[in-house]
């Protein structure tokens, strides 16, 4: 459905985006994770046309050049910035941005009202968005890219600055989205919302891609081993036995306190449990998306 | 064209959502309106006359005559003041000069001991009986109180003249005189003698009609001329109608201030990069602001219009060459307004440079002063200016009663910079977003 081939742009001596390709299936929904300024942003204006590549190419839907009105019909942008007028009411942004995706009519005003209502702003539609609160505008700018049902969407860090509550309506949102099949690339610097949202994610960094792949295959692959740290009743009679049954390197005991590390923790946790040894607490630290990053790059993904 | 529409409809939406822009885009120009107009029509209490403070040292006959001539002028208001009940009470030179310095008054005239003796007295360059002290901030007045001191004392030379036992008594003294001098020679001398006889006898000879006939023109009549070639209102050249085109002129440059201002703040909120994303043409997009902008100055120019017809009773020569002009006027400006919005990449930068061009080509093209009151090469540099076409054409349609074929020459300038200005604008947004 996308298909990004060795994608590059320069701001005079920063590289922004250095060589980038990938390809992002019908309904899949693929996620760019990176830190600020990695080129997340950049590819996405790429993307929809606002930027001309200095090399590579975009196929959205098996049309290539986004520069072309015709190619971004199948497209829906939210920005990161909240782009609204906030002079005017939600339902005039509506159907001003419903007007310049070729919608009039009665489709026009069934699709502003469905909007409204997804976004949770039927009851405010005549306010001016101005006097919105921040996860209201956030809310508005989503839905303004959705009002001409576009098969691919292109959400630039949707949740930037929004309260949790408006956090998870949006993801709602986005997961309904999924589930109706809509291809999406969704950019962010939430490791959380890569590993609830994406089937696949781009580890992106200084323009380029350091690995793409599932968020398991990722965690697997980056992540490190897993944490787990047991109190038991009884300290076990032979430590090297249960080093052995439990597959890991090497077993810490102190006093009645276990330590451990294991790239299989659910297998672990079995063997522990097997070995007759009764527990007072567990506590697992599984790897995320932020160990992924910090192993392929020596930092955080918010430094 | 209907995405024209709905561009074009929103930001006429966002413009009026916003009070300021419609205190710029109405109020001011009506303001404008206003002031000027009431300063060219002398609108209330009459038009503003020069203060000057008259110092009569002379007390003769003749320097009184010569005050209540300039009391008499209307573009004069002569200190101290005098009624019919009330005497003016006399001011020194001292405190004449005074209120010179304070800047009370604009000018004082001293009137000499001997202004009133005769002829030897006015014509006396070496010992003037007559002197002008004036603001040295107001020197322009000062030159034109010294052409109505000019007016006045002819006037009143003029009066004299009329006075046949006088004028006798004139060519005796002279004639004595010219007896005494002892170097004129014989044959001179017997020159103005036969010329002095020869006078008297006309004087005491002449019918009183004849010699009054003489002199009922007075001795400056200078005629005025119509440059109208057909005057269509009751008042057609008052202080509004002088005005109306530099009100229009200043709604028009508000609104293209305004809309450059909205185009950049569009991009800077990101909402312009999200109308460029939809399935349009750039074409649209930019066809869709310059709709908006030229809607919104025809608008203004509507109102300003209504405005000036209901309340300045402006009379408009032509209705239709009117419109043309508002037409021209507003494509050009728009042309303006897209390249006013690329010179920044601030609200502040484009505010500031907007203003800046538009205060420029206000100030050389006669739209904050009218361009008769300025110097001659400030007057020629205001062809530069589209403000002065653009006033211009507005003039024409409204007082100078321009023929089509006389306006194609302000239209055309302004539609070409108008075009010109267009596809810098243009050019220049688009390397702003690539």
């Amino acid at each position: 459905m996308i298909e990004v081939t060795n994608l590059s742009k320069r701001f005079g001596a920063i590289v922004a985006v250095d060589d980038l390709s990938f390809s992002v299936q019908r309904g899949e929904t693929f996620g760019l994770l990176g830190p600020n300024g990695a080129g997340k942003t950049t590819t996405i204006s790429i993307l929809c046309g606002l930027l001309r590549p200095d090399g590579g190419s975009v196929s959205l839907a098996g049309k290539t050049d986004p520069m072309r009105p015709e190619v971004r019909a199948s497209l829906g942008v939210v920005p990161q910035t909240l782009a609204l007028y906030g002079e005017i009411s939600a339902q005039a942004n509506l159907e001003f941005f419903g007007h310049i995706n070729g919608l009039t009519g009665r489709q026009l005003k069934d699709r502003v009202a469905a909007c409204l209502e997804t976004a949770g702003l039927t009851q405010r539609h005549k306010s001016r968005v101005s006097t919105f609160s921040g996860g209201m505008k956030r809310r508005l700018n989503m839905v303004c890219s959705l009002l001409h049902d576009p098969d691919i969407l292109l959400l630039d860090e949707p949740t930037v600055g929004v309260d949790p509550q408006s956090r998870n309506l949006i993801f709602d949102n986005i997961e309904q989205l999924k589930s109706q099949g809509r291809t999406i690339i969704y950019t962010t610097h939430y490791m959380e919302e890569a590993e609830r949202l994406c089937d696949r994610v781009a580890i992106v960094d200084h323009g380029k891609i350091l690995d793409l792949d599932t968020v398991e295959n990722l965690m697997s692959k980056h992540g490190g081993p897993s944490h787990i740290e047991a109190e038991v009743e009884q300290p076990p009679a032979n430590v090297k036995d249960l080093t052995q049954s439990l597959k890991v390197e090497s077993l810490d005991l102190d006093g009645t306190m276990l330590r451990f590390q294991t790239p299989e923790p659910m297998q672990s946790l079995a063997a522990l449990n097997q070995s007759g040894l009764r527990f007072r607490t567990i506590k697992v630290e599984t790897t995320n998306l932020e160990d992924v990053f910090l192993n392929l790059t020596g930092r955080r993904l918010r430094d | 064209m209907s995405i024209i529409m709905a561009l074009a409809r929103k930001d006429l939406k966002v413009l009026f959502a916003e009070k300021s822009n419609l205190f710029w885009v109405f109020v001011f120009p009506g303001m404008y309106a206003l002031f000027f107009g009431a300063v060219f029509s002398g609108a209330g209490d009459g038009p503003s006359n020069m203060r000057v403070v008259v110092v009569d040292e002379d007390g003769s006959d003749f320097s009184e005559a010569f005050v209540s001539r300039l009391r008499a002028n209307e573009a004069l208001a002569v200190l101290p003041r005098a009624d019919a009940n009330t005497p003016a009470k006399p001011i020194d030179r001292t405190d004449a000069l005074e209120r010179i310095r304070k800047g009370k008054v604009a000018a004082a005239v001293i009137i000499g001991e001997g202004f009133g003796e005769g002829f030897a007295t006015w014509f006396d360059t070496s010992d003037p009986k007559l002197q002008i002290a004036s603001d040295p901030g107001r020197q322009m007045e000062g030159a034109y109180l010294k052409g109505l001191l000019a007016q006045a004392q002819f006037e009143t030379m003029g009066e004299r003249f009329g006075d046949r036992d006088w004028m006798r008594g004139q060519m005796r003294s002279w004639r004595s005189e010219i007896a005494d001098a002892n170097d004129l020679g014989f044959a001179q001398s017997q020159v103005f003698l036969s010329f002095f006889d020869a006078m008297d006898s006309f004087l005491v000879d002449v019918n009183d009609n004849v010699y009054a006939s003489g002199l009922d023109e007075g001795m400056l009549n200078i005629g005025n001329l119509s440059v109208s070639k057909e005057q269509t209102g009751e008042s057609p050249q008052e202080g509004f109608q002088i005005t109306f085109p530099q009100t229009i002129l200043w709604g028009i440059l508000m609104s293209v201030i305004c809309f450059a201002v909205s185009i950049i703040k569009e991009r800077m909120s990101g909402t312009f990069a999200r109308v460029c994303i939809g399935p349009i043409g750039q074409s649209h997009i930019l066809a869709g602001k310059g709709l908006a902008c030229f809607v919104t100055s025809l608008f203004v120019v509507g109102m300003l219009f209504a405005g000036g017809k209901l309340i300045f009773k402006v009379q408009i020569g032509s209705v239709a060459l009117f419109g043309l002009a508002a037409t021209c006027t507003a494509v050009c400006f728009v042309g303006l307004m897209m390249l006013i919005s690329t010179l920044g990449k601030t609200e502040e930068s484009v505010t500031g440079a907007g203003m800046a061009i538009i205060m420029l080509m206000a100030m050389f093209g006669g739209a904050m002063l009218p361009l008769f009151v300025m110097p001659s090469w400030m007057q020629r540099i205001s062809h530069i200016s589209p403000v002065k076409w653009g006033i211009y054409a507005m003039e024409g349609a409204i007082w100078r009663q321009f023929s089509l074929a006389e306006m194609l020459l302000p239209c055309g300038i302004l539609l070409a910079v108008g075009a010109t200005f267009f596809a810098l604008g243009v050019l220049m947004l688009r390397r702003a977003r690539l």
